[in-house]
């Protein structure tokens, strides 16, 4: 199980990651290069179906975005905490499951919380 | 030490430090309470950084356990944070803190 | 050594991030140059390394914290900063006291090196294997606490953002 890590065995996800930013950058350049080039007032409006513009495009928008956004970070980071958990779990025997169910049980009494307070409730 | 082929401790040390005055210089240049977030967060990672050098250094995992906790820690304030300079958005129409300065002695 | 040069190009990258998100004018900038600044230190993880702890660093924070800081940055409607009443006197005392700082700590951490290379077997001790053992074994006590913080946060970010809730 204990397989030694080295450096070049991310060689492939290295020559991901450039393969796929090279690609983005090309076809970019590509673009700006080979495309036509035609600016003035009318094709920089945001919206082009004879309305005129009003307002910003970046609007205040509702809280309840921002709250799920929140429990989304905080559930996030608890899912992590079991992944060590979930490699280890028959080392760890009996007495990992059960740390790993007081751990849960205090996340599920605030998920508790949460749905009834009507945090997650969209109406 | 050489931690990695050419590099030693005291390379990831110094970053680390860099890193760290940055956020610190952050919080005092910028006013807006985000921002001053934000360099808190770059602060917290260089602490990171630090420690996850010292633990290649000593061979001991227990240092990243440490950083592992530190992302908890920074999640949870975050979580708690934002929702503070939420509220305070809400109530006072700023997150200036040149502006916020009501209980400034 | 192909490391040592990895390790100048993600260090320039970590503190051009640094210090492009102190100085952008546009907070939403700020975030970008801070997300970038992240990705370099998980670069150094993987020099290091901690190869988990990198997976999780690019996860929680470019994934998940710096997803929030825009969502309330856009929510605050923070297109262009009101323009910072700054004062030169401000600035100076600012980056001199940062620029002190500096020099103090660095010339701590400068002090007592040792020569020689790291134990053969800190390499494999980013593992998650290696991760999970210590951390369900020697860390019991701060994982049961994590949870009563995760418990904490959820419970304060739910009350303070229910008044707006209810109306």
């Amino acid at each position: 199980m204990n397989t030694t890590a080295h450096l070049w065995d991310y060689l492939p996800i290295l020559i991901m990651a450039i393969v796929a930013l090279g690609f983005v950058i090309t076809v970019m350049a590509l673009t700006h290069a080979v495309g036509p080039r035609r600016k003035n007032a009318v094709k920089d409006d945001p919206f082009e179906c004879g309305i005129p513009v009003q307002g910003n495009a970046r609007t205040p928008f509702s809280i309840k975005y921002f709250l799920v956004a929140i429990l989304f970070v905080l559930f996030d980071v608890e899912v992590i905490f079991m992944y060590p958990w979930a490699v280890n779990f028959r080392e760890l025997g009996v007495f990992g499951l059960w740390e790993m169910f007081a751990f849960m049980g205090l996340m599920i009494i605030g998920l508790v919380y949460i749905i009834r307070r009507g945090a997650l409730k969209w109406e | 030490m050489e931690l990695i082929p050419g590099v030693t401790t005291e390379h990831y040390l110094v970053l680390s430090l860099i890193l760290f005055c940055l956020g610190i210089f952050g919080i005092l240049y910028r006013r807006n309470a985000i921002l001053m977030f934000m360099c808190v967060e770059l602060m917290l990672n260089a602490s990171n950084l630090a420690l996850v050098a010292f633990s290649r250094m000593w061979g001991d995992t227990g240092g990243q356990v440490f950083v592992f906790f530190i992302m908890v820690v920074a999640a949870a304030e975050v979580a708690v944070g934002l929702a503070i300079l939420m509220l305070l958005y809400r109530n006072m129409g700023t997150t200036q803190t040149d502006v916020l300065n009501k209980m400034k002695w | 050594m192909i490391t040592e040069y990895l390790f100048w190009f993600l260090a320039f990258v970590s503190v051009f991030g640094g210090v492009a998100t102190i100085l952008s004018r546009n907070p939403v900038h700020s975030v970008l140059y801070l997300i970038l600044t992240f990705f370099a230190i998980a670069g150094h993880y993987l020099l290091l390394n901690a190869q988990f702890l990198a997976a999780v660093h690019v996860i929680v924070y470019a994934g998940a914290i710096m997803v929030l800081f825009l969502y309330v940055i856009m929510m605050l409607n923070l297109n262009r900063l009101d323009a910072e009443k700054r004062t030169l006197i401000g600035k100076v005392t600012s980056a001199v006291s940062a620029g002190l700082l500096l020099l103090v700590m660095v010339g701590v951490a400068r002090g007592g090196s040792e020569a020689g290379e790291a134990p053969a077997e800190s390499i494999d001790a980013g593992l998650v294997e290696n991760l999970g053992q210590v951390l369900y074994r020697d860390f019991l006590l701060p994982f049961e606490m994590a949870s009563v913080l995760f418990l904490g946060a959820m419970v304060g970010a739910v009350f303070l953002s229910k008044k707006e809730l209810n109306s």
